[in-house]
């Protein structure tokens, strides 16, 4: 009775079971969703896993194998050129996009801002179909008008070395939209007075992005970049749809290398240990990201 | 003694009428409800890897079995080829495979454990019951439905890639329109003429995808002669000077001859009238119908030392049942796909397919068919020839042509040599079938 009463008693222990109370259906979702998946996931990857001939458990051997393939490490490579290109582009452009729609009091200016939001309703086959047939070398709109201008581009996706870079773009007109949307909500929080202060000690433009906007907006930047940075590293949807990981394997990434290695060639304890893999990295990368952005806006 | 029951009861009269309407409903529903029961619908779901004109043609088949089976309704979804394995191999792990689906002869052995054995089923011989007969079918394609002594598939037809072209084109070339090149000869020098004109010559491989690539070479390699692996598939037996010629001479249409570029879609060049020759299947039929290009069919150019082309079949399977799903079902299943076979003129006239069953493919009704007239009975001339070949038939059947289709693309665009090609390709198929 004594431990009961002071269970109940302290007011610290009663807020501590009712905070408990509101974050179980959630945590009841994420261990269920997330967790219990990644757990078993892991499971399969220690085993040659077949459903229906039997499995084996191999213990670590599926990651041996991975290490030492150079397939995969062309697929680790493909996948890191990828979110090299990608993030970064999708980031600055949302950025620039928000900045300019924050500026521009023109007339169609929330219809330049929908039209820059619009990519991001489309699902990534329509996008994928869309640009696949603009970079087409018969009927292609880029290589056709980019001829007429007297400019001899490459077939980007026929091409080792631009087939990445081309989807990558693809991608940062698909999804730069909606980063802006973020962007331009956070900077809508600024408070203007700081600007005014800025403008009276002379500061031009660039100084007041760099020491009011960047700065404040930093919540939002990591906000984006983490959510970029694991689009970007498990693109799939774009690369099968526009070269199928070709020419050859030059844009094979990691994710169309699972995919390959479960449903093509029912791999599946391979596919679980590469997925597990990337799981890892992205973990690791947001935590970098935490780090070194933090979650502070700070001037 | 029930009178003396509802005596004690002491029910009221309204009461009692009440109970009565009770009684006869009960009754009525029993009665009613045997007949229901007597007249079971059974829903068989069917899933297909069809996704081009064939589709439609599936749809068709599918459309009349319902009007004539009021008893049984078959729900179809029909998908992509790519993907279309995992899936069932999937669903077969996961307790909830389509009733019936659709195997390729290449993927039998990777698909045998996700398939019901026809003969010897948990609902017995399932051929027997159906009366299917194996001489009711292609001799060589019911043969390759066994794996290991164990029969899997019903053979629905075979397929195999020709030579489209563009009569108009050839025309305007200052060549015959009726007399399609034979030779490796006559193909170049046609190629060289539609080249002129200002039109893209021809283009080897489909819609040019990677695997397409990989089937062009194929049939420049096996017209030599050559085989892929050897008899045991112990190694790769293709990289020597078959395989090399036939791949210079896929990479010299696209780099050296001008007769195509790399990154185009055949099949889209051909309905836009801007090429004159496509190496495709005969499932393009009712595309090329639909484009409006003047076109006929012709057997596969002989380039090489004999004809050859690469070909395969699709076969109907009942993916393996779970429990829960009864007997009968498996039962109307395997009846279902008797009543398909017999059929399959919609088959080939619609899908433009050579179907398996003999009857169907000897009889009136495709024999008159535009289908027949215009490309079926170039497929069929070329399968009696024997120029039919049909592609990798192992259990790591995607692997291997993966690991090849993936060095052959890399040719085709110039970014590797051919004798590169093949080093690298050997190599990895080697591992693999060492594996």
């Amino acid at each position: 009775m004594l431990k009961t009463g002071l269970f109940f008693g302290k007011r610290g222990h009663r807020s501590q079971i009712e905070g408990l109370l509101f974050i179980l259906p959630y945590a009841f979702l994420w261990g269920f969703f997330l967790i219990w998946p990644l757990a078993y996931g892991f499971f399969i990857s220690l085993h040659k896993w077949d459903p229906l001939r039997g499995s084996k458990f191999i213990g670590l051997a599926n990651y041996v194998k991975l290490f030492r393939s150079p397939i995969f490490w062309n697929a680790f490579f493909n996948t890191f050129e990828f979110a090299g290109i990608a993030v970064p582009l999708i980031i600055i452009l949302g950025l620039v996009f928000a900045l300019l729609m924050q500026r521009m009091s023109i007339r169609g200016g929330r219809f330049i801002e929908a039209s820059l939001f619009f990519p991001y309703l489309l699902t990534v086959s329509i996008v994928s179909l869309v640009w696949k047939w603009l970079f087409d070398p018969d009927v292609g709109l880029v290589l056709y008008y980019s001829s007429r201008l007297g400019l001899h581009l490459p077939t980007f996706l026929a091409d080792k070395f631009w087939a990445l870079p081309a989807i990558a773009f693809a991608t940062a007109w698909w999804l730069a939209g909606y980063r802006m949307v973020i962007f331009k909500a956070a900077m809508g929080d600024i408070p203007p007075e700081l600007y005014e202060s800025a403008e009276l000690d002379g500061a031009g433009g660039y100084k007041k992005f760099r020491h009011i906007t960047l700065p404040l907006l930093r919540p939002a930047i990591l906000f984006a970049l983490i959510l970029t940075t694991i689009s970007g590293f498990r693109v799939f949807g774009q690369v099968i749809m526009m070269t199928a990981g070709g020419p050859g394997r030059s844009s094979e990434v990691l994710a169309l290398y699972l995919y390959r290695r479960g449903f093509d060639y029912l791999q599946m304890g391979l596919a679980a240990a590469v997925g597990f893999i990337l799981f890892v990295i992205i973990l690791i990368i947001t935590v970098i990201s935490f780090r070194f952005l933090g979650f502070e806006s700070r001037l | 003694m029930l009178n003396e029951f509802f005596k004690n009861l002491k029910l009221t009269r309204r009461w009692k009428n009440l109970l009565g309407i009770c009684l006869a409903a009960v009754m009525l529903l029993a009665a009613g409800g045997s007949f229901v029961f007597a007249q079971k619908k059974y829903e068989l779901n069917f899933n297909t890897l069809f996704h081009g004109g064939d589709a439609q043609a599936m749809v068709r088949i599918v459309e009349k079995f319902n009007k004539e089976n009021p008893q049984v309704k078959i729900d179809l979804v029909q998908g992509q080829w790519e993907d279309y394995y995992a899936k069932l191999y999937i669903t077969v792990a996961a307790g909830e495979p389509p009733h019936i689906g659709i195997t390729h002869t290449t993927y039998i052995p990777s698909m045998a454990p996700a398939m019901t054995p026809l003969e010897k089923s948990r609902a017995g011989n399932l051929l027997d019951i159906a009366g299917i007969k194996g001489e009711d079918y292609v001799e060589d394609l019911w043969k390759a439905g066994v794996y290991e002594g164990t029969r899997y598939v019903v053979p629905l037809d075979t397929h195999m890639w020709a030579l489209w072209y563009n009569k108009d084109l050839f025309k305007e070339a200052g060549l015959d329109p009726n007399s399609p090149p034979n030779t490796g000869k006559e193909l170049e020098e046609a190629a060289s003429k539609i080249k002129a004109i200002g039109k893209y010559a021809i283009h080897p491989a489909d819609i040019g995808k990677p695997r397409h690539f990989r089937r062009a070479w194929y049939i420049l390699f096996w017209q030599q002669g050559g085989e892929l692996f050897d008899k045991d598939f112990a190694k790769a037996t293709f990289n020597n000077d078959k395989g090399l010629r036939a791949l210079e001479y896929l990479v010299n249409v696209f780099q050296k001859w001008g007769w195509n570029k790399p990154g185009t879609n055949g099949n889209a060049q051909f309905v836009a009238g801007r090429l004159g020759m496509l190496w495709v299947g005969n499932w393009f039929y009712w595309t090329a119908e639909r484009s409006g290009v003047n076109y006929a069919t012709a057997p596969m150019p002989q380039i090489f030392d004999k004809r050859v082309t690469w070909g395969n079949s699709h076969n109907m399977v009942i993916p393996k049942q779970p429990l829960k799903v009864s007997d009968n079902v498996i039962v109307t299943a395997i009846k279902t796909i008797k009543w398909i076979s017999e059929n399959s003129d919609i088959w080939g006239i619609y899908g433009g397919h050579a179907p398996a069953y003999k009857p169907v493919l000897e009889g009136k009704k495709l024999g008159e068919s535009k289908t027949w007239k215009k490309s079926l009975s170039v497929l069929s001339d070329m399968a009696l020839e024997g120029a039919l070949h049909y592609p990798i038939i192992h259990p790591q059947a995607k692997q291997l042509e993966h690991s090849i289709q993936v060095y052959v693309e890399e040719a085709v665009n110039g970014i590797i040599s051919p004798q590169e090609a093949l080093d690298k390709a050997e190599e990895e198929v080697n591992e693999i079938l060492g594996s």
